[in-house]
């Protein structure tokens, strides 16, 4: 569950910088049109492949389940450490995005 | 009503919300301690001993103590003792009365010992879990109501998304310290990021008791055999009927083993024997619901008592029985490891809370019309008693079903009903202060009384049982130290919520002490 | 400051009107859909019968919806009647198919 915890955080927290409101917020200047766009795409991506190693590490039906545990509750992490914490919720999604190769090793 | 869509569904998702918002508050956080409702009975129940799990040895202890209790029962329940639950469990249906409903008689056993564990008697978590859609009243009426609150509360939840404009805009927003504002981001946010689980929790409410609450179906195809319906959706209930001559019953234990044979090392949750006095004995033996989370609710292996015969194999699932198998095991979570039983219990925390801001942002909206006027109008002061009621003192009465359970002396024969009864006593008395106290003062209060009485729970564990958290915490009782420790932490998010309160409402009491609110019928 | 005017009798009516609507008529719009589907599906008794069961919240909700959504009390009852009466008539056809 770790490692799809990860990426589904890292996913929303691009798709939450993908926003002008947010990436103005967050990073104190409006997102170009290709940066939004990337991050956009690496958002959904990070989401959608975070479903792998839900259902990889238990059987389908549970995996699936699990999957929604984690994409809903990352989500709620994220959006109430943004009023109180960004940059700490900033880092937290960079963190999780350079240890989940680590993650991954793992469960592979 | 001339407005437009959006604003009669936010009018409709209003009003449901206010009158079945109480409700719905006391079924969700009841429905979400349920989810550790084991270890709250570990906790309650101290004296109740873990063993390694042996199935073979706890079958046998069980079925000596029924033979020897109860012989010539209806029907023979034994729960087997499982990681979370180390109760060996029996329970049998009296034969008193032919044709009534006999009573149940329920008793945990020592699997090693057989007899029943001297431990003090309490209902423990069971009763969370059963006021969760009993409401401690009487069958089937407390059934109906949770279910028709559920409904309400469907409708609630589409509404709110029909209503919800910014759905997508705001998703990630949240804006706290901005007052009315804050509540309903927050109110949002709990209800959008957590959506699935939502719209899970109460549609699969629907669907478990949907056999009561929506019959049409099954009397406009089965006519007067509605047996005939129960029986091929739960062949379990399918049972011979005695013949009415003394049989002698074997021992279950080869049964057990022939069963988990056919489902290839699945585990079984437990035994119902029916008529085990009678020749005509029959043995279900009903798979685990924790091996899978489809819940099946045919998956069974039966015999005959008397001659150890395999009568029936239940066989796949139809499409149709696994969705609402699928509701079902969804909503319970049999199926859920301990860290995806607490992202349960977090969701479940997130559902409540959107009720509570739900409640508290009805109130703060109209309030804030009537700051300026005299008095607060019948129906506002109403409803200011029911939210301070229904959320601070159900968690005041929550605290004090566990400081019951320490202080009632454990030989006290009646204490499993009277740390029931301190339950609806606090709670009422909460109710009752919150009568006579004006809104900030008595939301203070009642919230710092919460606070302090879930603060001294390790500490009450401590002086009342050998069981504390330095030596839960050394022996790995997880069940014990996590109960410590999250009393210990409600007891924190509840001074965190005293004192806030209490900060806001500083400046307003000497301006309304002035102004002096009383309770007063709104003029016409 | 003056107290505001309570609201109309008319309005009152109305609204318990469209709650009635919802509430009662909604359930046997519901409770007929699913006898429906239970009749009609080509699945066996017990599955049909489970599918309408499970399915009838849904028409549930959309009666809810409706009464509330559309514009007066008199269309709420309507909008919800007319489909009740709509899946009565298959139902029956449905009832009468089985008996012979």
């Amino acid at each position: 569950m770790l490692l799809a915890l990860l990426m589904c955080y890292a996913g929303f927290t691009a798709l939450c910088l993908s926003t002008d409101r947010h990436h103005g917020e967050l990073l104190h200047s409006k997102p170009s049109p290709p940066r939004r766009l990337t991050l956009r795409v690496a958002g959904w991506l990070l989401l959608a492949l975070s479903m792998w190693p839900a259902v990889a590490a238990s059987n389908w039906a549970q995996g699936v389940v699990e999957w929604c545990a984690v994409l809903m509750l990352s989500a709620l992490l994220l959006v109430l450490l943004l009023p109180y914490r960004p940059r700490l919720a900033l880092i937290l999604a960079g963190v999780g995005l350079l240890a989940s190769p680590v993650a991954a090793f793992a469960l592979l | 009503m001339k407005e437009g869509f959006r604003q009669a569904m936010a009018w409709l998702h209003t009003w449901a919300g206010l009158i079945f918002g109480w409700l719905l508050f006391a079924i969700f956080l009841t429905g979400t301690l349920s989810y550790f409702k084991d270890e709250i009975t570990h906790w309650m129940q101290p004296e109740v001993q873990a063993y390694p799990l042996d199935d073979a040895r706890s079958l046998a202890a069980a079925q000596t103590y029924l033979q020897q209790q109860a012989p010539n029962a209806a029907r023979w329940f034994i729960t087997l003792p499982d990681s979370r639950d180390p109760g060996l469990s029996v329970m049998w249906q009296d034969n008193n009365d032919p044709g009534k409903r006999g009573n149940f008689i329920q008793k945990v056993l020592d699997p090693v010992t057989s007899q029943p564990v001297q431990a003090r008697e309490s209902m423990g978590g069971e009763f969370f879990y059963r006021f969760h859609f009993q409401l401690q009243m009487p069958y089937p009426w407390g059934r109906w109501l949770s279910t028709i609150a559920a409904m309400v509360m469907f409708v609630a939840l589409i509404t709110g998304i029909i209503t919800h404009k910014k759905i997508f805009k705001d998703f990630f927003t949240f804006r706290p310290r901005k007052g009315q504002r804050s509540w309903l981001d927050g109110h949002n946010a709990v209800g959008v990021l957590v959506l699935p689980f939502h719209l899970m929790i109460t549609y699969s409410s629907l669907v478990i008791f949907m056999s009561m609450v929506m019959p049409a179906p099954i009397v406009a195809s089965y006519g007067d055999d509605s047996r005939a319906f129960f029986n091929e959706v739960f062949p379990n209930t399918n049972n011979a009927p005695a013949l009415g001559q003394p049989g002698v019953l074997l021992p279950l234990g080869p049964m057990y083993a022939q069963a988990r044979q056919q489902w290839a090392g699945g585990h079984v949750g437990r035994l119902v024997v029916n008529n085990p006095g009678d020749v005509n004995a029959s043995v279900n033996v009903v798979r685990a619901g924790a091996d899978r989370v489809v819940h099946d609710f045919g998956s069974s292996v039966s015999f005959n008592g008397t001659t150890g015969e395999l009568l029936r194999v239940s066989g796949e699932q139809s499409l149709p029985a696994a969705i609402g198998g699928s509701f079902y095991g969804l909503h319970m979570g049999h199926f859920a490891g301990p860290v995806l039983r607490w992202l349960y219990f977090i969701c479940g925390l997130a559902g409540t809370a959107m009720i509570g801001t739900g409640l508290v942002i009805w109130l703060g909206k109209r309030q804030l019309k009537h700051a300026k006027t005299a008095a607060m109008p019948f129906e506002l002061r109403l409803v200011e008693v029911l939210n301070m009621a229904s959320m601070a003192g159900l968690m005041i009465a929550i605290a004090a079903f566990f400081w019951a359970n320490r202080l009632l002396p454990v030989s006290f024969a009646e204490r499993s009903d009277w740390e029931v009864q301190t339950f609806f006593i606090a709670w009422g008395l909460s109710l009752l202060h919150a009568v006579l106290r004006r809104g900030r003062q008595g939301w203070v209060e009642q919230l710092s009384l919460g606070a302090l009485l879930f603060v001294a729970i390790p500490l009450l564990n401590a002086l009342t049982t050998s069981q504390h958290l330095g030596v839960s915490l050394a022996s790995g009782d997880w069940a014990m130290a996590g109960f410590d420790l999250t009393c210990l932490a409600s007891g924190l998010f509840l001074t965190w919520a005293a004192w806030k309160m209490q900060r806001r409402a500083a400046p307003q009491l000497k301006a309304e002490r002035a102004r002096g609110l009383t309770l007063k019928q709104e003029a016409n | 400051m003056k107290s505001k005017p309570s609201l109309p009798v008319v309005y009152r009516l109305a609204v318990t009107s469209r709650v009635l609507a919802a509430v009662v008529g909604g359930y046997l719009m519901a409770s007929l859909a699913a006898v429906c589907l239970a009749l009609w599906m080509p699945a066996s008794r017990a599955d049909a019968v489970i599918t309408g069961m499970m399915s009838s919240f849904v028409f549930y909700l959309l009666a809810v919806i409706w009464c509330f959504a559309c514009r007066t009390a008199g269309r709420a009852w309507f909008g919800v009647m007319l489909p009740s009466a709509m899946f009565a008539t298959l139902a029956g056809i449905g009832l009468w198919m089985t008996r012979t």
